[in-house]
C-alpha cells in the first residue's frame, strides 16, 4: 500500500517494480533467507546472478563504463521492491557502494576489470571500509607495490567475494585498493548475521599488492567514501521503506484473517489504531526516500546530504518499529521461526544498523545544519 | 490590480511578489505577527477590508462571485505567504466554509444575497456544529428545528462555536426529523441571523486565558424556511462536502515550525545545545519536522498536478498536531523552574512564550476531528479494516 512515489510518465519505474516482483515470485525471498541461514552462507548465488542479468548490479554505473547509467531514482525503486520481497542480497553494499567507489576511481585496466565483473555478475566485490578497533588497515610502499596490514569488520560478501575493495591509510592520506580474495596474507572469519547472512571480518597480514591495485587516493577517508556512503544510504533507506510497507500489509492481512471473540481482530479499535500508526510511519518513510532522491538531484550538496541522513533515519526507525509491532500483532505465531514476519524484523534490524543508526544520523543532520 | 487579473497565469514567484507587495502596502505593521490566534472582527477589520478592496479576500471563490479563482497550487502559495509574512488570522468562516457551501449547495437567491455581504464584512459568520453531547459523535446532535408555517422554530444549544461573540450569522446543523436507523438523516443546514430574538451567546475562556469560542443558545428562535441550504433532512451530506483540497492545511508544518523556533531560541540562550541529552531530543524533533515537510510535499504535489486528495491526507494532521505538542513539552522541560510562569519567560535578550504555546498545542489534536476519530476514518477508508 505505501510506496515511494516518483514521476513515472514513461512507466519505466513500474516496469522495474514488476520485474523485481516477477523474480520474487520465482525465487521467494523468505525461502532464500532460510537456505542462506542454514548453509551459513553470505549470499544466494542463484539470486545474485539473476539480479546481475537483470542489470540491477550496475544501475548506477555510467554507460561509458558498461553500466546502465541510471539514477538513484531507479536504484531506490529497485531497492524498495527488493525490501518488499525480502530478497536479502547485499545490494546496498555489494552493488551500490561498490559501483560508486569504482565510478569515482581513476580509469585503469584494473578498474575496468572490476566494473565489468560487477555488471555481469562474474565478480563478487566486497567493499571493506570499517576498521577493526585498534587494528586499522594501513598500506606502505614495498617491492614496487604496497603491503597491507590490519583488519576490516562488518564486511558483506566476505566469503563469496572474488575481490575486496579496501580503504587503507597511505602516506598521510588514504588509498582505495583492489585486493584479490585469494591473495597471500588475507584471511576471513565469519559470524552469524541476525538476518541470516554471514558477516565477515577480513584480516590483512603483510598482504602484498602490485602497483595497479591502487584504484584511487585522497587526502581524507571522507573524500574517498562519502559519495559511496550517501548512495548506499539511499538504497538502504529505500529497502527499509519497502520492508516497512510490506510488513504493514502482511499484518493487515493477518489481523483480518485472525478471528477471536467471534470477530476478526482487525475490527477491534485498539488494533485498528495501531495499524493506522504503522501505516502512517511507512508512508513517512516512503516520503523521506523520495525527498532524499529529489534533493540530491537538485544539486545542493549540503541539502542533499541532510536529506539522505533524514531518510535513512526515518526509514530505519519506521522499518524496525513497524516490524516489532507487526510481530506483536501476530501474537504467539509472530514469535515462531516459521512465520515470515520475524524475518522482516531481523532484516530491518540489520539494514538499520548498516551505515549509521538513526540516532547517529539525526545528530549528524543537526551538526550539519547548525554548522551552516 | 483588479479582480479580473488571471492570477493562475502568473508565475509562482510573481504571484508571491504580488502578495508581498499587497501586505507591504495595506497591512498595518502593528497587525503583523500578533500573538492572538483568533482576533475579533473589529481588531482586524482594516486588513479584512483592504483585502476585499484589492480583490484578495476570497482566494478560492470563483471570479464571478468576487473571488480570485485560485488553483489549489496557487492557493497553497497564498496560505504559505500569509503565514510567512505574519498576517493575522481574520474571521474566515464566511470565506472558508459558508461561502463554498453556498456555492455548491445554495440557491441563486442565497448566493446573490449572502456572498457579497461576506466580502463587505457586513455578515460575519460562525459555525454551529458541536453540541454539549455531540462532539466526535456529531450525528447525535439534538438542537431541534420544528416547522411552523414558513419558518422553523429552533431550540437547543451549540458549543465550541469559534468567534460566535463577534459573528452576526451562524450556519447551524439542526435536527428536523429523526430516523431510528440512520442518525445522519433528519439533519438540516440552517442559516440563522444571530440578531433574531432568542439567540444568546456566552463566551468560554480557554486554557490560554483567551475567549476564542462560545456557547450559543437558541430559545424559540424563528428562522425562515428559505434559510435552509440544500434539502431539508439532507444536511449531513451538505455539511460533509465542504472541505476539499483545504484539508491539506490541517497538516501544514506551521505550528511545529513556530514551536521549534521558540525551543531553539531558549536552547541557545541557556546553552542547551552543548548538552548531549538535549541535543539528542532536539534532533528527534528537528527531524520529525523535516520529514513532515517531505510528507506534506507528497500531497502538495498531488494538488499541483491537478489531482484530488484522498482520505490518507489526514495522516499529516495527526503527525503535525502531535509534533506540535512534543516540541512545546520539550520547551517547558528546558524552561526548568521557569515553567511555573504563565507569562513569557526570558531567553537572553528576548522572550519566549513557552507556556502560551504549550497550552495552545492542546487544541489542534482535538479540533477538526480529534486524532482518534481521524484514525477511525483512516482504518476504514484507507486500510479497509473490518468493523
Amino acid at each position: 500500500m505505501p510506496q515511494s512515489i516518483f514521476d513515472d510518465s514513461e512507466g519505466m519505474l513500474a516496469m522495474l517494480r514488476d520485474s523485481v516482483a516477477t523474480l520474487a515470485s520465482r525465487q521467494p525471498g523468505a525461502a532464500s533467507v532460510r537456505q542462506k541461514r542454514a548453509a551459513g552462507a553470505d549470499m544466494d548465488k542463484v539470486l545474485w546472478t539473476a539480479m546481475a542479468q537483470a542489470g540491477w548490479t550496475g544501475i548506477l554505473i555510467p554507460e561509458d563504463l558498461g553500466g546502465a547509467g541510471l539514477s538513484l531514482t531507479e536504484q531506490a525503486v529497485v531497492s524498495e521492491a527488493l525490501g518488499r520481497a525480502l530478497i536479502s542480497e547485499p545490494v546496498a553494499t555489494g552493488a551500490v557502494f561498490a559501483s560508486i567507489l569504482l565510478a569515482r576511481a581513476d580509469a585503469s585496466v584494473e578498474r575496468g576489470r572490476l566494473v565489468a565483473g560487477l555488471v555481469d555478475g562474474s565478480l563478487i566485490l566486497a567493499p571493506a571500509w570499517k576498521d577493526g578497533i585498534g587494528r586499522s588497515v594501513s598500506a606502505r610502499a614495498a617491492d614496487g607495490g604496497y603491503m597491507l596490514s590490519g583488519e576490516k569488520r562488518h564486511v558483506d560478501l566476505a566469503v563469496s567475494a572474488t575481490d575486496f575493495l579496501v580503504v587503507a591509510a597511505l602516506d598521510g592520506g588514504f588509498g582505495l585498493f583492489s585486493v584479490p580474495a585469494k591473495g597471500v596474507g588475507l584471511s576471513v572469519e565469519t559470524a552469524h548475521g541476525v538476518d541470516g547472512a554471514a558477516i565477515g571480518t577480513v584480516r590483512f597480514d603483510q598482504c602484498w599488492l602490485p602497483q595497479a591495485a591502487l584504484l584511487a587516493r585522497a587526502s581524507s577517508e571522507a573524500e574517498l567514501l562519502d559519495a559511496a556512503i550517501t548512495s548506499a544510504r539511499v538504497a538502504l533507506a529505500a529497502e527499509l521503506a519497502g520492508i516497512a510497507s510490506r510488513a504493514v500489509e502482511i499484518t493487515i492481512d493477518y489481523t483480518k484473517a485472525r478471528v477471536q471473540f467471534g470477530k476478526p481482530i482487525a475490527s477491534f479499535q485498539v488494533v485498528q489504531h495501531r495499524l493506522v500508526d504503522m501505516w502512517s510511519d511507512a508512508e513517512f518513510a516512503c516520503a523521506a526516500v523520495v525527498n532524499a532522491v529529489e534533493t540530491l538531484a537538485d544539486g545542493d550538496a549540503q541539502a542533499g546530504r541532510m536529506a539522505v541522513l533524514a531518510a535513512k533515519a526515518r526509514a530505519g526507525d519506521a522499518a524496525v518499529s513497524i516490524c516489532r509491532r507487526a510481530v506483536h500483532l501476530h501474537g504467539a505465531m509472530g514469535f515462531t521461526d516459521e512465520c515470515d514476519i520475524g524475518l522482516y524484523l531481523k532484516r530491518a534490524i540489520s539494514l538499520n544498523a548498516t551505515l549509521g543508526q538513526p540516532e547517529d544520523l539525526r545528530l549528524e543532520f543537526v551538526n550539519l545544519e547548525r554548522a551552516a | 490590480m483588479t479582480s479580473a487579473t488571471d492570477w493562475n497565469a502568473l508565475a509562482d514567484e510573481a504571484f508571491r511578489e504580488a502578495f508581498r507587495d499587497l501586505v507591504e502596502r495595506r497591512l498595518p505593521s502593528e497587525l503583523r505577527f500578533i500573538r492572538k490566534q483568533r482576533p475579533l472582527f473589529d481588531e482586524v477589520s482594516v486588513w479584512y477590508h483592504a483585502l476585499a478592496e484589492e480583490g484578495w479576500l476570497a482566494p478560492v471563490w470563483p471570479v464571478e462571485h468576487g473571488g480570485m479563482g485560485l488553483t489549489p497550487a496557487k492557493h497553497m502559495i497564498y496560505v504559505e505567504e500569509w503565514g510567512r509574512l505574519g498576517c493575522p488570522r481574520i474571521p474566515d468562516h464566511g470565506l472558508g466554509l459558508i461561502g463554498p457551501l453556498l456555492l455548491e449547495h445554495g440557491t441563486d437567491e442565497q448566493k446573490a444575497y449572502y456572498l457579497p455581504r461576506i466580502l463587505t464584512g457586513e455578515h460575519v459568520w460562525c459555525q454551529g456544529y458541536s453540541e454539549p453531547n455531540s462532539g466526535s459523535d456529531l450525528a447525535s446532535l439534538r438542537t431541534a428545528a420544528v416547522r411552523d408555517g414558513d419558518a422553523f422554530v429552533v431550540n437547543g444549544q451549540k458549543i465550541w462555536t469559534t468567534l460566535a461573540h463577534c459573528a452576526n450569522w451562524i450556519f447551524a446543523l439542526v435536527r428536523t426529523s429523526r430516523d431510528e436507523k440512520v442518525r445522519q438523516k433528519g439533519i438540516t443546514v440552517l442559516l440563522i441571523d444571530m440578531t433574531t430574538p432568542g439567540v444568546r451567546v456566552r463566551p468560554i475562556a480557554n486554557l490560554r486565558g483567551e475567549t476564542d469560542f462560545c456557547e450559543v443558545f437558541f430559545d424559540d428562535v424563528r428562522v425562515p424556511v428559505a434559510n435552509v441550504v440544500g434539502q431539508i433532512d439532507q444536511g449531513w451530506d451538505v455539511a460533509k462536502s465542504v472541505l476539499g483540497h483545504e484539508r491539506i492545511f490541517l497538516g501544514a508544518t506551521t505550528r511545529p515550525e513556530i514551536a521549534i523556533e521558540r525551543l531553539e531560541k531558549l536552547a541557545r540562550a541557556r546553552g542547551a545545545f552543548e548538552d548531549p541529552a538535549f541535543r539528542s531530543r532536539y534532533a528527534r524533533h528537528r527531524l520529525d519536522l523535516y520529514d513532515l515537510g517531505s510528507a506534506f510535499e507528497r500531497f502538495a504535489k498531488v494538488l499541483r498536478d491537478g489531482g484530488e486528495l484522498g482520505a490518507d491526507v489526514s495522516m499529516l494532521k495527526i503527525f503535525t498536531t502531535e509534533l506540535y505538542q512534543r516540541i512545546t513539552e520539550e520547551t517547558l522541560t528546558l524552561a526548568g523552574e521557569d515553567a511555573r510562569y504563565f507569562d513569557d519567560i526570558e531567553a537572553g535578550n528576548d522572550q519566549v512564550d513557552a507556556m502560551n504555546l504549550f497550552l495552545d498545542s492542546r487544541a489542534p489534536a482535538i479540533f477538526g476531528g480529534s486524532n482518534e476519530i481521524q484514525k477511525n476514518i483512516l482504518a476504514k477508508a484507507v486500510l479497509r479494516l473490518p468493523s
